[in-house]
């Protein structure tokens, strides 16, 4: 008895049970990252190809090309309805294989169950083909065609290279040169409308405009003729493609992205691929409903509505926290204002979406439009939902993080150095900016890490007021005034669920969904590491004052 | 290492009666000053008169507003919402607390340095040229001088001469109160008040102080509180007795410490209470 008094006296169980709450929290992230990484991080890995053979209960001979995707193991009486024989085991094992080739079988998966494999193996010479639409194909390679010529099934990378060459360039033409053609026509028609609304639509300004769109118009046409010779030049090839069927499908070049013989790559090779798997995830733009391809409208849409979150966000917040701090009376009245702050905390996110729809969309943005877009009425400019109202629905979810902890810097900050600026002729106005703020700015900093970690994760209020499933163009590009705010944008969190729980493929989109989580994670660890390694400066400049 | 001469510092040569001073000698008149915080009287009626060019201490008991009313003469107590003052302090004939003063052109002609060293982290340089840069002074070159010239007036410069771009955070509490000094006559103010600038300091620094003081006193008029008495005696021309926000006495400070005039400052400077 005494023993176990002297050890609760001595402190130990204090020990144990913080050291016991920080494993707990730790082994948390850890899982959490964990399991996202180990569901994600396969998807990218490449798979091996398995031809399974199977005989199905009537007797009829099966042949099934894919990857194994998920075994389960499910008990033997689910199966007694078939006929299946499961030679009087308990349980049996079924696999579910992607098996592509969605021309043939509308379903990308099949589940077969192990009874009926008669055999299995991992053919060298079956091909992946990832295709730009219709998903991949698994096959054997019969043929390639150039030009209607049949040639060696050795000239097909350079082939591939050359079509995605082609690709490129018509992506190019389409987005860039035509692009700003649209654009240029857009921006005449508005000027144009703009002139006839104040009334000064002349006949000459009226035949200025037509010539303008004249010239434009034949630009279009120069181009639409490249693009259609692109294009044609682009169908040149095509292969012959034995489904695991027997099936013989032709395949045009202008479809494939690539093509693997998996079952050949060395673990060198399967490495690399890994990573210039990765690598595409990261840049590319999203295809097929955006269940496959890339991410990169929706990494470029989160980083920016972030960032422009913060530059709303800090002064703001910064200046809020000066005034309850340094101006206003120690009263009541600051009192409520400061509990107001720290309510406004509380409030559900969706709340905020509301209001950023109600206020910023509909009146800020539908008033912006009446003043200075009448001539692009009915469309809206800034009345819908845009990158812009998205960043100041989060910023003004996030101010109260920055107000608290601005002014909690402020409160800290020695009166000594007040007092020694203001004896040196210093106006409060300028010991705030010369002293108190730069003392205070690792505060600021760690306010804007907290806004940052919580706006960069919000997903509900951004529903309403900017993203979309897929944005034809980024709220960046070569057309003046290149930042275009009112535009709306893909966010990595709404993609998740838009790719998880909306989408035509969800069992294709699984992987898709983990690896997209651990790249918001990572997105959003890097963006709180670059403020703290910049908190971390500040306060290594400030240290000594902490005594 | 710093070269400390040992010797005691003399009061000034030639002694002035306070009562009778000129105009010309006056740097400071306070008349009839009350300062109240909240319902508590800090200063009761105080009137003096501060000459010009010349050590004037300030001692007395804790708690007696000594450093009150040092602070009324920059205007530092503005900074405390709950002090109400009366009466006036003249400084060229003006009182300072007339509506019109600017506050802070006033504090650029009444510097002040505190208890505790208090720099500013920034470099060492940035910290003497605080005061200028705030009247808007550019010109490298003039900042330079008058950072040389301040460190200098200071007795800092050979020691920090060769890093006066490093943080002043790393100097220590000697230097740094030096520094204070250094930054506080950048600007060359007319009057110096040092609150208590060596209570925070070892020995040694608060020797290198007390000897700054005395140079001091060549061009600025310093006004000093000290709980210290030797250090009164040591640094100062004219020494202020305060007690319970009363000027008790206010004489040359050869008078004072040998001579009292009132009980309460020989019961004090004897040792009886405070």
């Amino acid at each position: 008895m005494n023993i176990m008094n002297n050890w609760f006296k001595s402190g130990s169980p204090w020990v144990w049970l913080s050291a016991a709450g920080v494993s707990i929290s730790l082994i948390s992230v850890l899982g959490l990252l964990w399991l996202i990484a180990s569901r994600g991080l396969p998807f990218f890995w490449p798979a091996q190809i398995h031809q399974f053979e199977l005989v199905d209960p009537n007797g009829i001979k099966l042949t099934v090309i894919g990857e194994v995707y998920d075994v389960e193991t499910i008990p033997a009486t689910q199966l007694s309805h078939t006929g299946i024989d499961t030679k009087g085991a308990e349980t049996v094992e079924r696999y579910l294989i992607k098996t592509g080739n969605r021309e043939l079988v509308s379903l990308d998966f099949r589940w077969i169950v192990e009874p009926l494999i008669v055999n299995r193996s991992t053919p060298d010479k079956v091909a992946v083909i990832e295709r730009r639409t219709n998903g991949n194909f698994y096959g054997f390679i019969e043929d390639v065609y150039m030009d209607g010529k049949a040639v060696t099934i050795d000239e097909l990378d350079t082939f591939i290279d050359r079509v995605n060459d082609l690709q490129d360039d018509i992506i190019d033409l389409q987005k860039t040169d035509i692009g700003a053609i649209n654009y240029d026509l857009e921006r005449i028609r508005l000027e144009q409308r703009k002139a006839e609304l104040a009334g000064n639509l002349t006949a000459a300004l009226k035949a200025n405009f037509a010539e303008q769109g004249k010239a434009l118009n034949d630009q279009y046409l120069l181009l639409e003729q490249r693009l259609d010779e692109l294009r044609q030049q682009v169908s040149r090839d095509k292969i012959t493609v034995k489904a695991m069927g027997g099936e013989l499908v032709d395949i045009n070049l202008e479809q494939v992205i690539n093509i693997h013989f998996n079952n050949q790559l060395t673990v060198i090779e399967k490495t690399g691929m890994f990573f210039s798997q990765i690598a595409s995830f990261i840049y590319q733009d999203p295809r097929e409903a955006n269940t496959e391809g890339g991410v990169f409208p929706a990494i470029f849409g989160t980083v920016l509505m972030v960032l422009l979150m913060t530059v709303i966000v800090a002064p703001l917040g910064v200046v809020a926290a000066v005034y309850l701090h340094e101006y206003a009376g120690n009263n009541g009245f600051t009192k409520l204002l400061r509990i107001a702050v720290i309510n406004l905390a509380g409030v559900p996110s969706i709340v905020y979406g509301v209001f950023g729809l109600g206020f910023f969309v509909y009146m800020v943005g539908g008033s912006l439009d009446q003043i200075f877009y009448p001539e692009s009425l009915p469309n809206p400019t800034f009345g819908s939902p845009g990158v812009l109202w998205s960043a100041l629905t989060l910023a003004i979810l996030t101010l109260p993080v920055v107000i608290v902890s601005t002014e909690e810097g402020l409160s800290r900050i020695p009166s000594s150095m007040r007092h020694g600026s203001l004896a040196l002729g210093a106006t409060q106005a300028e010991t705030l900016w010369r002293i108190i703020i730069p003392l205070a700015s690792p505060a600021i900093m760690t306010g804007i890490i907290l806004a940052i970690a919580r706006a960069a994760g919000e997903v509900a209020p951004l529903m309403l007021v900017g993203v979309v499933k897929m944005a034809p163009t980024l709220p960046i590009d070569g057309n003046f005034p290149f930042l275009h705010l009112e535009r709306k944008f893909m966010h990595l969190g709404f993609h998740i669920y838009d790719v998880g729980f909306q989408s035509p493929n969800v069992e294709a989109a699984r992987p898709l969904v983990y690896a997209t989580a651990l790249l918001l994670v990572t997105i959003i660890v890097s963006l709180n590491m670059t403020a703290v390694s910049i908190r971390n400066r500040l306060r290594e400049k400030y240290r000594s004052l902490e005594h | 290492m710093i070269d400390i001469k040992p010797e005691i510092f003399m009061p000034n040569e030639e002694i002035i009666d306070i009562n009778n001073l000129t105009n010309e000698q006056v740097a400071l008149e306070i008349n009839n000053l009350n300062l109240h915080y909240g319902d508590k009287q800090a200063l009761n009626n105080i009137s003096m008169k501060i000459p010009k060019g010349q050590v004037t201490a300030f001692i007395g008991p804790s708690g007696c507003g000594k450093s009150t009313l040092l602070r009324c003469i920059n205007r530092m107590n503005d900074l405390i919402d709950i002090c109400n003052i009366d009466g006036e302090i003249n400084l060229h004939g003006e009182n300072i607390y007339n509506k019109h003063i600017n506050v802070a052109e006033l504090r650029r002609k009444v510097g002040m340095v505190f208890q505790r060293p208090n720099p500013f982290p920034k470099s060492i340089y940035e910290n003497v040229v605080y005061g200028l840069r705030l009247i808007g002074q550019k010109n490298r070159r003039v900042l330079d001088e008058a950072c040389e010239r301040a460190l200098k007036a200071a007795a800092l410069w050979d020691e920090v001469k060769d890093r006066i771009h490093d943080s002043a955070l790393g100097l220590s509490g000697g230097q740094q109160q030096r520094l204070v000094i250094a930054r506080a006559i950048a600007i060359e103010p007319e009057v110096l008040l040092l609150d208590e600038p060596t209570s925070a300091l070892d020995p040694i620094s608060t020797l290198v102080i007390e000897e700054l003081i005395n140079d001091l006193k060549e061009k600025y008029t310093v006004v000093i509180v000290t709980h210290n008495m030797q250090q009164a005696a040591r640094v100062s021309d004219q020494t202020a007795f305060m007690y319970m926000g009363d000027l008790i006495e206010y004489s040359d400070t050869n008078t004072l410490f040998t001579t009292p005039a009132k009980k309460k400052t020989e019961d004090y400077i004897t040792g009886r209470y405070g």
